[in-house]
């Protein structure tokens, strides 16, 4: 947890009164200053081990303001790039800023009379200090972070000189506090300029944000927002967090048929957004179900898909919602591995609030086999407490309890006892047709706004779709197009399915042909009924009659399955 | 990962120049420019001395640690210099801080003890050395210099690897490559000794137990041996073990070179090689519900040229199936009995089992029918 929150945050400037350190949050303990060594008696046999010994994990405290505000107020050239400085265990990031002025500030040159300084502020730095072991997509969303709020003090200090003004109150408690030292005991000035300035006061939130909840809202200057999110700290597991590059890929990979879950309640989700945030968001929020596909969203919220799919990613980068194959009744379910199933655990409380008279580990014990909603629901019960009972899938799917099993189907012709020696160099089918694209649009295809359009209200069609292969029987033209999809396949092969009692059955074999390429192992059922238009029972029949050639098991949708199961 | 260093770099802070660059190799390759920007993180003040900086500014990455010696001697009454590496700025650089660190020592004590680098004359030969570093720590990875009569540098690049996952009593280490390419006697007297037992079927307490070491010695043996990669851990096997499919079992049939590794590993000894269906069913015929003895019941065919346990420990190896655990739970219990230590459901049969001494039958015997205990399989 440690690995992830920043150890402090800290402002400084660079311009005509030199480098300062405006602001650091938290207080740096004034007993440990550095001046407080060099009083120690010196045994002049003793080896110089200079701070080793006093190095406290928590790094930046052994950081005097001054040398701070040396290193951390860059030269201008290092502006408007990634500020990455490491000492020690200490890792520095930031977003160095350059100021223009406008010309109200500059001092006339003609003007005869004493001119009185103002001072001007050349370059501004918002600083994160971190563990120097962070992750480096740790390191990337403080630098993030650091240049939005960057871009929002430039952007006021433009508008009303807003960072000078605060800069200037700053450096006076801070004057103020050095002056009141001499006598008593050295205080933190900064302790005293949280209540002054409003600038400190948004710099401390955003730092106690980052160590807990992950999630950062500013109101610059009371007027810009700045809102951020840290994934390493929502997006947890147990003790494990998703890789934000996972995510990423995870979401680029989803398909109109996926749908997407609300982690929170729709009334929760709607009061936490920002009062100008996008209608289509509300939209979407308010139309979603767990048992919606992406597409059927898309058509009820009445969005394009490829802007459910960018609000839908939205949802899941903050954390607000999941991806998971629609519910419905054939769906599949069993214990995740990483499910938390301990009964001291703070779930099973919850479950029992949530669900009062129900516990939670026997619920768990009911999905240690996998079964499906349609077994786990029994006809005999009420409809209300049917509905119950998809709630508690529902709210166990939402915990990360369940994975979905899909099946997977791969061709695997038996080898000839004759021919052994070609059967090895052959690769089986599914790397021979590796090349061939995917046959549903993903997220990633539907780049360009434009084709999002004709998207919307039709399914996605394919090379190869049932509609273009003409019904009945023997036609020339049908048998002709099994011969061609047949054709990837080796001769071997071809006579194996051939000899098949069921490829017997035009049909059938025609049927086979056409999905032949699904069978490599990377294509569930429900993406084939999908695709193709076709049922359940038609699927598994085919399966069947065709089980010497093919190989079937079941296991979790690797797309999906980092939201059940982060380790991958 | 390769660390590439592009440039190696002295500098110090000359008595009327100021700081400047005295040496680098190759010749130019900080600009004027660079080194403006960022020399206050290469001679710094002294509250920065002996630390380790990493600067990242104009593409690039300077690493070095600045040295500061305080004599009467010198002009100034100090010699301050810093000996530096310089990478691309996307290099991971973690791997070159214990030679910056080393390196700094080692001119440390040679200014010390020789003068070497306020000697004007003996300063020079710091360009060759710098040459040499830079070109063996970048062909191999380690360079040994001896620079005069009494010193000689030794440096090597070591890449950091992610930190081990605990090994406990109940997981089974199992050689990741052939056991014949290791070299015992390269390794520590624990290590030797638990050597012979490690099969990938004995538990850590079972080889604990043979191997007559203590059971947290070749615990933390077995880590060291996981963070080189040397081993992978497995679970028990037994024939009335669970498993069932991941989604990595596809890459058996898309990776060529999985397949063969697969093949060469599960086909029994003295038998032809074992068909890619066969073994392909075989994995798929794993699910929750069915044991390995079902299996090979089920599958007897497809196992006459296949060894169960290799196949079973080759799955696991490469995460082509996982092991489906039991977890017992106390649900209903008296409100004065003493709460559940190990029925929690975080604790696996295997744990329960290997720390009670109890056999698994015993305990199933014992929990399956009593109604206060739940249990669940993940």
């Amino acid at each position: 947890l440690h690995k992830t929150s920043p150890i402090s945050v800290i402002l400084v400037s660079s311009g005509s009164r030199g480098n300062k350190l405006l602001f650091r949050y938290p207080f740096q303990k004034v007993s440990e200053s550095p001046s407080s060594l060099t009083a120690k008696q010196r045994n002049p046999y003793a080896l110089n081990t200079t701070v080793d010994t006093l190095e406290d994990q928590d790094g930046d405290s052994r950081f005097s303001d001054i040398i701070l505000a040396t290193i951390l107020a860059t030269k201008s050239d290092m502006c408007g790039k990634k500020f990455e400085l490491k000492i020690d265990n200490v890792r520095f990031v930031g977003h160095p800023t350059l100021l223009q002025h406008s010309p109200i500030m500059q001092v006339s040159k003609t003007d005869p009379s004493p001119k009185r300084e103002l001072p001007t502020m050349i370059l501004f730095n918002v600083v994160f200090a971190l563990r120097a072991n962070a992750d480096p997509s740790v390191i990337s969303c403080m630098h993030n972070l650091s240049r939005r709020i960057a871009i929002a003090l430039q952007h006021e200090e433009h508008r009303c000189q807003y960072l000078t003004r605060e800069a200037k109150l700053m450096l006076s408690v801070q004057d103020e506090i050095t002056t009141m030292t001499d006598n008593g005991s050295p205080k933190s000035p900064f302790r005293q300029i949280l209540p002054k300035c409003k600038l400190a006061r948004d710099l401390k939130v955003a730092y106690d944000s980052l160590c807990t909840t992950g999630v950062v809202r500013l109101h610059i200057n009371n007027w810009l927002e700045v809102s951020f999110c840290l994934p390493h700290k929502i997006h947890r597991i147990g003790g494990n967090y998703f890789p934000p590059e996972a995510l990423e890929q995870s979401l680029k990979a989803i398909r109109p048929y996926h749908a997407l879950l609300l982690l929170e309640s729709e009334k929760a989700l709607l009061s936490q957004l920002p009062l100008d945030c996008s209608p289509a968001m509300v939209r979407l929020i308010k139309t979603c179900s767990a048992v919606k596909n992406l597409q059927q969203l898309a058509q009820d919220a009445d969005l394009a898909l490829l802007q459910i799919f960018q609000i839908a990613a939205h949802l899941v980068y903050w954390g607000k919602a999941i991806i998971i194959y629609p519910l419905c009744e054939n769906n599949v379910y069993m214990l995740s591995p990483h499910a938390n199933i301990c009964i001291y655990s703070s779930l099973a409380e919850e479950f029992s609030q949530q669900f009062p008279g129900n516990n939670l580990p026997c619920m768990l014990a009911k999905f240690s086999l996998p079964v499906s909603l349609a077994e786990f629901r029994n006809p005999l019960e009420t409809p209300a407490q049917e509905a119950q009972l998809i709630q508690m899938v529902v709210w166990m799917l939402q915990h990360r309890l369940l994975i979905q099993l899909h099946t997977y189907v791969c061709l695997l012709v038996p080898p000839s006892e004759d021919e052994p020696g070609m059967k090895d160099e052959e690769l089986p089918l599914a790397a021979r047709v590796g090349s061939r694209s995917l046959s549903t649009p993903s997220a990633l295809s539907f780049g360009s706004p434009t084709s999002s359009d004709d998207m919307t209200l039709t399914s996605p069609s394919m090379d190869n779709s049932s509609a273009e292969l003409q019904p009945g029987g023997d036609s020339p033209l049908n048998k002709r197009m099994t011969e061609t999809l047949l054709t990837s396949l080796s001769e071997y092969e071809r006579q194996v399915i051939l000899n098949i009692p069921a490829a017997q059955n035009p049909e059938d074999l025609r049927m086979f042909a056409r999905l032949l390429h699904y069978f490599r192992g990377h294509h569930h059922l429900e993406e084939i009924m999908y695709n193709e238009n076709m049922r359940r029972s038609q699927l598994k029949t085919l399966f069947d009659k065709f089980r010497s050639v093919l190989v079937v098991t079941n296991h979790e949708d690797p797309i999906i399955s980092i939201f059940q199961s982060p380790m991958e | 990962m390769v660390t590439r260093i592009e440039c190696i770099f002295f500098s110090e802070f000359h008595p009327t120049l100021g700081p400047k660059i005295t040496y680098q190799v190759p010749e130019e390759y900080i600009s004027r420019e660079l080194f403006d920007t960022v020399q206050v993180y290469i001679i710094t003040k002294p509250e920065l001395q002996n630390k380790l900086i990493t600067v990242t500014a104009m593409e690039k990455k300077l690493i070095g640690c600045p040295v500061c010696i305080e004599h009467k001697k010198y002009r100034r009454n100090a010699l301050l210099f810093n000996l530096g590496l310089v990478c691309d700025a996307k290099t991971d650089t973690c791997a070159l801080e214990p030679i910056v660190k080393k390196l700094s020592g080692y001119l440390t004590t040679l200014e010390l003890e020789s003068g070497f680098i306020s000697n004007e004359e003996s300063k020079q030969k710091l360009l060759p050395i710098m040459s040499t570093l830079l070109d063996e720590l970048n062909a191999t990875g380690a360079c040994t210099l001896p620079i005069d009569d009494s010193n000689t540098i030794h440096l090597k690049l070591i890449p950091l690897r992610k930190d081990p996952q605990i090994v406990q009593e109940y997981d089974v280490p199992v050689f990741a490559q052939c056991k014949e390419h290791f070299i015992k006697s390269q390794w520590d007297l624990t290590t030797q000794q638990i050597l012979p037992y490690i099969d990938g079927f004995r538990h850590i307490q079972k080889i604990s137990a043979e191997a007559d070491v203590e059971l947290n010695l070749v615990r933390i043996a077995v880590q060291n041996l996981l963070y080189y990669g040397v081993v992978t851990l497995v679970s028990i096997f037994q024939y009335s073990n669970v498993y069932c499919t991941t989604p990595k079992v596809q890459s058996l049939i898309d990776d060529k070179s999985i397949q063969e590794e697969c093949l060469n590993y599960v086909s029994k000894q003295g038998h032809k090689r074992a068909s890619l269906r066969d073994v392909f069913q075989l994995y798929c015929g794993l699910s929750p519900g069915t044991t390995v003895r079902d299996l090979c019941s089920r599958y007897s065919q497809q196992l006459q040229r296949v060894d169960e346990r290799r196949l079973i420990q080759f799955g696991l190896m490469k995460s082509l199936i996982r092991r489906l655990q039991k977890y017992p739970m106390k649900v209903i219990r008296d409100e004065r009995s003493r709460p559940p230590r190990l029925y929690t459901g975080c604790h696996s049969y295997d744990e329960i089992c290997c720390k009670t001494g109890i056999s698994y039958q015993e305990l199933d015997e014992r929990l399956e029918n009593d109604p206060n205990i739940v249990i669940c399989w993940k």
